[in-house]
């Protein structure tokens, strides 16, 4: 048994090996067949993007995906925190709302903030990603964080107040405090969605605000299929997010699915 | 009575900034939308910007577009192949390594990566995998003396290359959420039935599956709702081609908006597209009772 699961694990593995490897050939050895085990390793393609236009699409990615991430956090966090407390009406609406807009197909989205930047002089802008990078991230926040909230005791709180403490400090000392490991999750998971993104960026930029995603996808079309630099360039994409979602693995169901399932 | 309203005020506080955002980021877009599905809105012709002269004109060309009726029929057909491959798949995968051992807990990560990636590495991956210059897979079939087709420029193929490549990068999400479940599995139920001299094919059939088909159904659906917003993929891999043989209605939306400028029949296609997702979360929400307090 253990056998066959550690065969499956290569196969499964394989595709994304072959890409990682890739990176480290020159053109002649890519196109080479058998190829060989040991090769002469070169760094030439990494080098390659550092000189070009990547370098600041690279830079784009991470501005737009940590400010999306940090506005998410600080709008969402404390309305998580009291829709999971304040057994109002109208929650199962907001659920379905918020549901919807995480399960809504890019387009819908898109097409209308499409119009309206044109307008607004936002399209290729940084900001506009961040904007619509919010429709996902404020929702997969509450989402996160609600459960998680759930779990809290609220006599944590209560102490709080019956001490004479008001409601902002026991949200702001006790709670806050207390939820360092979903926020952690939380964050990563609104990094590697606004990180990982192409739909949006590859039609609200243009040249300005274009994210790494979109430049590598450009290596493919005007300078001739490199692809040395085409896999130098997906493997400094896929880095962060295989380092992050290690840290966060415990939490990928329950950020998948919306907190519909904890795992 | 002091602590009750000042509480009340405070959470109405936490909520509104976020209702406030999601209304202008999510809700008033949203509209837009429905309204641009009103209009006969193509970018190069101005004079039809707000155009409510013929307001289902949009919705009617929706009834009448053969290419259109042909992208939902791949969209089933994708959608279907997809669902039941990496159901199967991954509740295999699950079970094989649902058991105590140091090395398999270290695969369960290994088996994570396809599905973490980020979709356009994905698609990079396969684009290498199904270009016969460079492809492993094209020097292997040669070596042993097959004559294989580029698989994503050949009309019979096409297709499910793309089937391939999804299954490969959605897998791990079924068997992410199986292992999840099979870990609230009740032992005293599995040493039961072991009692009773159930063999380990019976303890999976009768046992542990039952348990798990809940689970089964909310990862499909999830699966099922997140084939509709296939893009890098077919963008990447085949963009629609040969013909339209790929082309789903997500892809086909993207290109009366984006390659045609039909931004007014892109709309209708996508308000109908969001009216799917809704009521898929919808059938969601009431598998799992989110958002249904107990307490």
């Amino acid at each position: 048994m253990q056998g066959l699961a550690i065969v499956l694990a290569l196969l499964a593995l394989a595709p994304f090996l072959w890409l990682l490897v890739m990176s480290f050939k020159t053109n002649a050895e890519i196109f080479r067949f058998p190829p060989r085990l040991f090769f002469p390793a070169t760094l030439e393609n990494y080098a390659a993007l550092w000189t070009s236009e990547f370098r600041t699409s690279f830079a784009n990615s991470l501005v737009v995906s940590v400010s999306s991430t940090i506005v998410s956090l600080v709008v969402g966090v404390p309305a998580a925190y009291a829709l999971s407390r304040w057994a109002g009406r109208g929650g199962g609406t907001i659920t379905l709302w918020i549901l919807a807009s995480r399960m809504a197909p890019p387009i819908a989205f898109t097409i209308p903030y499409f119009l309206a930047y044109r307008y607004l002089e936002l399209l290729d802008t940084l900001t506009g990603l961040v904007l619509i990078y919010l429709t996902t991230n404020l929702s997969l926040v509450i989402w996160m964080m609600r459960p998680f909230y759930d779990q809290l005791p609220r006599s944590l709180e209560e102490a709080a107040w019956i001490d004479g403490a008001t409601m902002w400090q026991g949200f702001t000392r006790i709670i806050l405090p207390l939820s360092g490991p979903g926020l952690a999750a939380t964050a990563i998971l609104c990094f590697l969605f606004a990180w990982n993104d192409f739909f949006f960026a590859l039609i609200l930029t243009r040249t300005e605000a274009m994210t790494a995603p979109v430049a590598v996808v450009n290596f493919m079309n005007y300078e001739g299929w490199e692809w040395g630099r085409i896999a130098a360039g997906g493997t400094m994409i896929m880095l962060p997010v295989l380092v992050f979602s290690f840290v966060v693995r415990r939490y990928l169901v329950s950020g998948l699915t919306g907190g519909a399932i904890k795992g | 009575m002091r602590i009750a309203r000042a509480q009340h005020r405070f959470f109405v506080l936490c909520v509104a900034p976020s209702l406030a955002v999601l209304a202008l980021i999510t809700l008033l877009p949203a509209l837009y939308l429905l309204a641009t599905s009103f209009t006969p809105l193509n970018l190069t012709r101005p004079e039809t910007l707000w155009d409510f002269s013929e307001p289902l004109v949009s919705y009617r060309q929706l009834l009448v577009d053969d290419r259109l009726a042909n992208s939902v029929w791949v969209q089933i057909k994708l959608s279907f192949w997809t669902v039941t491959l990496q159901l199967l798949i991954g509740l295999a995968v699950a079970l094989l390594l649902n058991v105590k051992s140091r090395l398999l807990e270290a695969l369960r990560t290994v088996f994570l990566i396809p599905m973490v990636l980020p979709p356009i590495v994905v698609a990079i991956i396969w684009k290498v995998i199904y270009t016969p210059d460079i492809s492993p897979m094209h020097g292997l079939f040669n070596a042993i003396g097959w004559n294989v087709p580029a698989l994503i420029t050949d009309p019979n193929w096409a297709l499910t290359a793309i089937v391939i490549a999804d299954t490969w990068e959605w897998f791990p999400f079924t068997m992410l959420m199986v292992l999840a479940a099979l870990q609230m599995l009740p032992q005293e139920l599995l040493d039961a039935a072991k009692v009773d001299g159930c063999s380990p094919w019976q303890l999976t059939w009768h046992v542990t599956l039952p348990f798990i088909q809940g689970v089964l159904l909310v990862a499909g659906l999830f699966r099922l709702i997140d084939s509709i917003k296939a893009f890098p993929l077919i963008y990447i891999l085949t963009e629609g081609g040969p013909g339209s043989l790929t082309e789903v209605t997500n892809y086909y939306s993207f290109l009366q908006a984006f390659n045609f400028s039909y931004l007014g029949f892109s709309s209708a296609i996508t308000v109908v597209l969001l009216c799917a997702t809704i009521a898929l979360s919808w059938v969601i929400i009431r598998a799992v009772g989110w958002g249904v307090r107990v307490d």
